[in-house]
């Protein structure tokens, strides 16, 4: 799955203001592909076709949140092992242990910097690859 | 990576613009909600507070992305009522839906105000929020038990301001059973008069003091009725204050903190120097069982080490000890200036008065006499440790608002940069002051003033975090070390303290005046040095009296 590169995300948040943001933030400034989706249901439907090297999630969603979205991706075998990053405005340190149990690799606090959030991710990613 | 900050950064500002024009729907989106929950059933109220917490949510992260801090802070309030509500099964009160209403029209005003703003686009770099209660403790409940509806709102939005959860009670005769459906209340502010019965009250207060739980439930008098057989009535039911309306609500404020504050102080430390290993056991096991912390040795000569590791708060010394008397031990100690203070206690078999006397002259406080009741040793070292403590605690507490004073925020400034040079974690500093204060001092009396100071004093505890360091620095000045903080963050905190503090109504005699403050906040890795970071921060200050005032200003 990893050619040692970085290069397609999987990207879930229900908010199209901050999904505007989040898509610049990562295409434009850090040149990588998006899959963006708006919903987990949609999220799950799109994944079937898109091989993300990483997941990225918002945590609040309705209908269907980010650990329960997570743990429907993770049904999709080729989806059983990517590196997931959840992203929440409420980080606490007790909070990221909690996500870390649900499957993430990393929690990403809101708001994100949108110019370091591509490197940000770069750096998560490379550390899994370690 | 291909990075273009420039032309990323101008289509972040175009964004934030787009943004800002969605805001006003978006409230009137939530108003809608809250309109909502006024006109329909309970079975669906669960519905409509998802909704509206959702939204909230949405607004609150999207605010955050775009720079608009205040509509964050009051989107978040709102999503943490309907958080709360839902998960604890609590009914849709009427004052839920005043302070929800409120909320909304400061989400309405903030954002405005947020636009007005000329933010960087990039968000601060992220500090934990700021809870609105304060950090170590759960909001405390209070029932206000008042037939006036509009006093009783104005009670609660103002007490909703200083972190308590308010309900209404409009009559005494449901005080029980609300109670019962309720569990806890920490403190009840309650009118007298009801139905012309001057004291009708209390006969139900009378009630409350026969059920165990709510035995020492204090109890606030807020009322007209001003009797002496009123007073003594309220007196045998074991109400802790008696006011005359109208009353000032920092006032209320605080008396309510000074009748529900939780005595947890830490325990005493207590070093028991005995040369008899036995005698020294016993009287360490007393002091231990009594709940302090005792240390015993038998070794006289161990003393400094234990006093530079300890640091006790009292020395129980054995008067006669072989190769080392406890007179000269005493003088001592008595040498070194940083234990000049600590109290000495001989204790000892001697019963000669003079001897006692004379080994008092060596700088001893007082003798207990061999063998000593339990109990009476026991408040001895208390009386004598608390009045060391509450001492110690005014050498670097200010007196009127027990935020630490100007020479100890200055030293502790210089332990917290020499902390950060070590670690590279960031820091700020906020200078604050009061506006127009000298016009509050002459136009209401000092004692008006002086409860300003207290409750911006209140207000800076309550909503910074634990390790933030905050001091009065003199007169209407104050200022907080925030670790962990950039300069962003830091502005972002104060302006809400600024705007929550201009919020609040202060009374007097028959007025009523708001206050606001200027704030100038610096950080530490725009000038690292303790002296040019308070000179920051006291530059912007200037910048933000000379700006209009009621603002915050970022440092160069």
């Amino acid at each position: 799955m990893s050619n040692g590169k970085l290069n397609k995300i999987l990207y879930v948040e229900d908010d199209l203001d901050i999904q505007v943001v989040a898509q610049m933030a990562l295409e434009t400034v850090g040149g990588l592909t998006l899959s963006v989706c708006s919903s987990g249901q949609e999220a799950i439907d799109k994944a079937a076709d898109f091989e993300p090297d990483i997941i990225l999630l918002d945590v609040m969603m309705p209908d269907m949140d980010g650990p329960t979205t997570l743990a429907n991706l993770r049904t999709i075998e080729h989806l059983q092992s990517t590196p997931a990053v959840f992203m929440t405005a409420k980080v606490m340190p007790s909070d990221v242990e909690r996500y870390k149990q649900l499957g993430a690799v990393d929690v990403i606090s809101k708001p994100f910097d949108p110019m370091t959030l591509a490197a940000r991710i770069q750096t998560i990613w490379s550390e899994c690859h370690g | 990576m291909a990075n273009e900050p420039a032309t990323m950064e101008e289509k972040l500002a175009e964004l934030r613009a787009q943004y800002a024009l969605k805001i006003a729907d978006r409230v009137d989106e939530l108003q809608v909600h809250v309109d909502d929950l006024k006109r329909t059933e309970d079975n669906a109220h669960n519905d409509r507070l998802k909704k509206l917490r959702d939204g909230a949510h949405k607004l609150a992260g999207s605010g955050a992305t775009f720079g608009f801090p205040g509509v964050t802070h009051y989107a978040r309030k709102i999503e943490q009522m309907c958080v709360k509500t839902l998960e604890q099964g609590l009914p849709v009160s009427v004052e839920l839906i005043a302070k929800l209403n409120v909320l909304c029209e400061q989400l309405r005003q903030s954002a405005q105000e947020d636009e007005q703003q000329d933010v960087d686009p990039k968000p601060a770099s992220y500090r934990p929020e700021i809870p609105d209660l304060h950090n170590s403790s759960r909001q405390k409940v209070l029932f206000i038990m008042e037939y006036d509806g509009p006093t009783a709102m104005q009670i609660l939005l103002e007490m909703d301001h200083f972190g308590f959860d308010a309900r209404i009670i409009d009559h005494p005769a449901k005080l029980l059973d609300d109670l019962r459906s309720n569990g806890a209340v920490d403190v009840i502010v309650t009118g007298l008069a009801f139905d012309g019965d001057d004291e009708a009250a209390l006969k139900v207060l009378a009630e409350l003091r026969q059920q165990a739980d709510y035995k020492a439930t204090p109890v606030v008098v807020h009322t007209t009725v001003d009797t002496m057989s009123a007073r003594l009535g309220a007196v045998r039911v074991g109400v802790k204050a008696y006011l005359i309306k109208p009353i000032d609500m920092a006032d209320l404020v605080d008396i309510l903190d000074h009748v529900t504050m939780r005595h947890e102080d830490e325990p005493f430390r207590v070093l028991v120097v005995d040369d008899d290993e036995s005698l020294a056991t016993h009287t360490e096991l007393v002091l231990q069982g009594a709940g302090m912390d005792a240390q015993k040795t038998t070794d006289p000569q161990k003393i400094f080490e234990i006093l530079d590791d300890f640091s006790p708060e009292l020395i129980l010394l054995d008067l006669y000890m072989p190769g080392c008397d406890g007179q000269d031990i005493a003088a001592v100690i008595r040498q070194r200036e940083e234990y000049a203070g600590i109290p000495i206690v001989f204790l000892s078999g001697e019963a000669d008065k003079t001897k006692q006397l004379s080994a008092m002259e060596m700088g001893g406080d007082d003798f207990l006499t061999k063998p000593i009741k339990a109990s009476h040793l026991i408040s001895s070292v208390r009386i004598r440790a608390g009045r060391f403590r509450q001492l110690r605690s005014f050498m670097v507490r200010d007196s009127m608002t027990g935020l630490f004073n100007h020479t100890t925020t200055k030293q502790m400034l210089d332990t917290e940069i020499a902390r950060v040079r070590r670690s590279g974690a960031e820091l700020a500093l906020a200078s604050l002051d009061i506006d127009h204060f000298k016009n509050v001092n002459d136009t209401y009396g000092h004692a008006v003033g002086d409860r300003v100071i207290k409750s911006l004093a209140r207000m800076l505890r309550q909503r910074l975090r634990s390790a933030d360091v905050i001091g009065r620095m003199g007169g209407e000045e104050f200022a907080a070390i925030l670790p962990e903080s950039g300069l962003e963050e830091a502005a972002r905190v104060f302006d809400q303290i600024r705007k929550a503090f201009s919020e609040i109504v202060f009374h007097t005699d028959g007025t009523q005046f708001n206050v606001t403050i200027s704030c100038g906040v610096a950080s530490f890795a725009d000038h690292n040095t303790a002296t040019s970071l308070s000179d920051a921060a006291d530059k912007a200050l200037y910048a933000a009296k000379h700006g209009g005032r009621n603002q915050v200003v970022k440092a160069d």
